[in-house]
């Protein structure tokens, strides 16, 4: 018997009962596929169609009812949207769209489903197994705090002094949520980290690092955080992930060494890249997110690599990246999966190694904590030095001979927390804005560093969530602002999705731009 | 071949430091010949201050300049008194915010001594001008002129003075990258 894996995720209805027919008349239905019996097609969503990649498999099929035989109504259609998605997402990872099918029979149609089955699993058999390994667990040299005395003592909590004064500055806390840093740490202290409510605090915390900016003790109640969430998934305790755990799954699927993923395949060809090139640009994961968020949000975060690798190109840099290049691991460490954070950040140390490189660029602040900070944190020193785009750009900006086309509209900026909280450089994007704002900056984003977009690492996201993001964008509006500046992906996503509240309509539309992208559109030789 | 460069400027600029380091450069690093010449003229009663360096691969026999291949201008006064002499295929630089072009003639231009204030010493206009100089017209190797200027100022703001050359060879740079994107006809990000 092969050892191919195939899931079936099979509707109750139509497709279900030509399935019981092929039974019934004990044909031979392939021995690799495992059917899945659900409800309706469009129940499954990406992250459950993925979520089988992740663990194994070498194919998925999902049958459903004839477009306007669906007893729900809109399951088929829904089901087309996930499916398209999902296998776009298939072919950026490698792994191929081939290996994920949509196909809808009615009860009456056995023998077509029969010869569909024998040609998908021949079909798989000729792509060969799925380089994806079901991701298991890493036990090896742990050196990290692991019982909640443990993270207490190696973030020394314990020097908490009960002021509150965290609690009062946590944009969960002002957005009106039960939650209070303060509460966590005396709740784990006193030993109460299992119960339902710590949990869900600790899942809740956006780790945006406002309280550790304001603590008299210096708690590092993020980094906290982060170990309490590495304890509560090693016993299985940690709460469903935003988004169905898709992206979790997806990093997941990342730490298998054979899969190889081509996320560069959409790059623009005017973009220069050099294969030889000693400064390497690494990308993040932009553009899975815009084809996962495509239909609600139609963002078009890949743009920020592109005019990232463009402002490379302006100053005569023409970088290598990295063909088969891998996610970070930043959320998979920040949603508790240190162990799998672990074997990306192995795979990437190799990749980087391999590519020759002197020097890693990016444009996400994700990617730039992590490599720069967490990698040397968990024992994985990469060979290289790591720079922010802003970092890269301010230094030649400063050179001389270049000048910028002014923006003509008022402009706010929205702090991303891994570069201007984690990383102290709040000041640098400030400073590439006034090239372009020129002293037309919305006050209070000048002044200070502003509030959270809502989320980190696709934890956590709820009612409160969308009030902050309410709120932001009704205070960058309320400045006369034009323009949204951010630095994150992720800010623009989260933002975004607050934007298209249909009760709301225009509300809180505005326009949102990335700082690389800004200073693309107006920076030219003098 | 010889380069005949004038670099002048208000006394206490360093025009005559600039001068010097530029000759040492090229005659103690390069290997070439070097003469100079300080002004004699009226003009270093009057507060202005000129030097004029020459340097060749063969053996200088007139050390004074009459019309200089490069002439570099860190006070108004200096570019009055040679704009009129100067030629087509004159190499002109000057502090941008302390001189002002008037005559048809290309020119490089750079905020020296705006960047020596930034850089918390104004008397290191100087220096970056030598860097600049070094950068656009190659009359002195980058080696040379650093390790010249490092054997040319006292001994605690070697480092300082480095940093000094090297915004101006980066600044010369970029403008001679500038003129290279203008000739291409692509300024933006393309």
């Amino acid at each position: 018997m092969s050892d191919y894996k195939i899931i079936l995720f099979c509707c109750n209805w139509g497709p279900h009962a030509a399935f019981l027919n092929l039974q019934d008349r004990r044909e031979e239905i392939p021995n690799e596929i495992k059917m899945v019996r659900i409800p309706c097609s469009g129940r499954i969503t990406k992250a459950l169609l993925f979520k089988a990649f992740e663990m194994g498999a070498d194919g998925v099929i999902l049958l459903g009812c004839e477009s306007g035989s669906c007893r729900y109504g809109s399951g088929t259609a829904t089901a087309m949207k996930n499916t398209t998605e999902t296998r776009e997402i298939l072919a950026l990872l490698g792994l191929g769209e081939r290996r994920l099918r949509l196909e809808n029979f009615l009860p009456h149609q056995s023998d077509e489903l029969l010869a569909f089955l024998k040609g998908f699993v021949a079909g798989i058999k000729e792509i060969g197994k799925s380089p994806i390994f079901a991701t298991g667990s890493l036990w090896e040299d742990r050196k990290e705090p692991e019982t909640p005395e443990e993270i207490i003592a190696a973030h020394d909590v314990y020097s908490c002094q009960d002021c509150g004064k965290c609690t009062s500055a946590c944009p969960l806390a002002l957005a009106g949520k039960p939650f209070s840093p303060r509460a966590v740490a005396n709740d784990i202290i006193a030993g109460r980290a299992d119960t339902k409510e710590v949990i869900a605090s600790v899942n809740a915390c956006l780790t945006c690092g406002v309280c550790y900016e304001r603590c008299p003790s210096a708690v590092n109640f993020p980094e906290f955080i982060k170990d309490m969430r590495a304890y509560y998934r090693r016993r299985n305790m940690t709460t469903e992930p935003a988004h169905g755990g898709f992206f979790q799954s997806m990093m997941r699927a990342m730490t298998s060494e054979g899969l190889k993923p081509d996320r560069w395949k959409n790059l623009p060809e005017n973009i220069k890249i050099n294969k030889n090139s000693k400064i390497l640009f690494f990308g993040g994961c932009a553009p899975y997110f815009d084809v996962f968020f495509r239909v609600y949000l139609k963002i078009n975060t890949s743009s920020i690599l592109e005019d990232s690798i463009k402002l490379l190109n302006f100053f005569d840099i023409e970088p290598n990246v990295l063909e088969k290049e891998r996610c970070c691991g930043h959320d998979l460490l920040w949603s508790g999966d240190r162990d799998n954070f672990i074997k990306l950040a192995r795979l990437n140390l190799k990749a980087i190694e391999e590519s020759g490189a002197e020097e890693v660029i990016t444009a996400c602040p994700e990617c730039y904590h992590t490599l720069l900070n967490e990698y040397k944190h968990y024992g994985i020193e990469l060979p290289v030095k790591i720079t922010h785009i802003h970092e890269f750009l301010d230094k030649e900006v400063e050179k001389g001979a270049v000048g910028f086309k002014p923006l003509e509209t008022r402009v706010s900026f929205q702090d991303s927390c891994r570069q201007s909280r984690f990383n102290n450089l709040a000041d640098l994007p400030r400073k590439l804005i006034e090239k372009f704002a020129q002293g037309n900056i919305d006050e209070s984003s000048a002044r200070s560093l502003t509030n959270c977009c809502g989320n980190s690492a696709w934890t956590g996201c709820d009612s409160f969530s969308k009030a902050m993001q309410v709120q932001r964008l009704k205070q960058a509006r309320n400045s006369g602002s034009g323009i949204l500046i951010t630095a994150c992906p992720k800010c623009q996503i989260h933002l975004r999705c607050a934007m298209e509240d249909a009760l709301r309509g225009d509300e809180l539309k505005m326009e949102m731009m990335d700082l690389t992208t800004a200073i693309a559109k107006t920076i030219y030789w003098e | 071949m010889q380069k005949k460069i004038i670099i002048t400027g208000f006394g206490g600029q360093g025009v005559i430091m600039a001068g010097r380091i530029v000759g040492m450069a090229a005659a103690l690093g390069d290997k070439l010949e070097s003469s100079l010449v300080q002004s004699y003229g009226p003009e270093s009663r009057g507060g202005a201050c000129s030097v004029q360096v020459t340097i060749a691969d063969r053996q200088i026999y007139y050390p004074y300049i009459n019309v200089p291949d490069i002439l570099v201008c860190m006070s108004q006064g200096g570019y009055d008194k040679y704009k009129d002499i100067l030629t087509g295929d004159t190499i002109l630089m000057i502090d941008q915010d302390l001189v002002r072009v008037s005559a048809d003639h290309d020119f490089y231009a750079i905020p020296s001594t705006r960047f020596a204030e930034e850089m918390g010493l104004k008397m290191m206009a100087n220096i970056i001008m030598i860097g600049f100089l070094a950068g656009i017209t190659e009359a002195v190797s980058l080696d040379s002129a650093k390790d010249t200027v490092s054997k040319s100022v006292p001994s605690k703001t070697i480092e300082i003075n480095l940093k000094a050359f090297d915004r101006g060879w980066e600044f010369a740079q970029a403008t001679l990258k500038s003129r290279r994107k203008k000739a291409s006809g692509n300024t933006g990000v393309v």
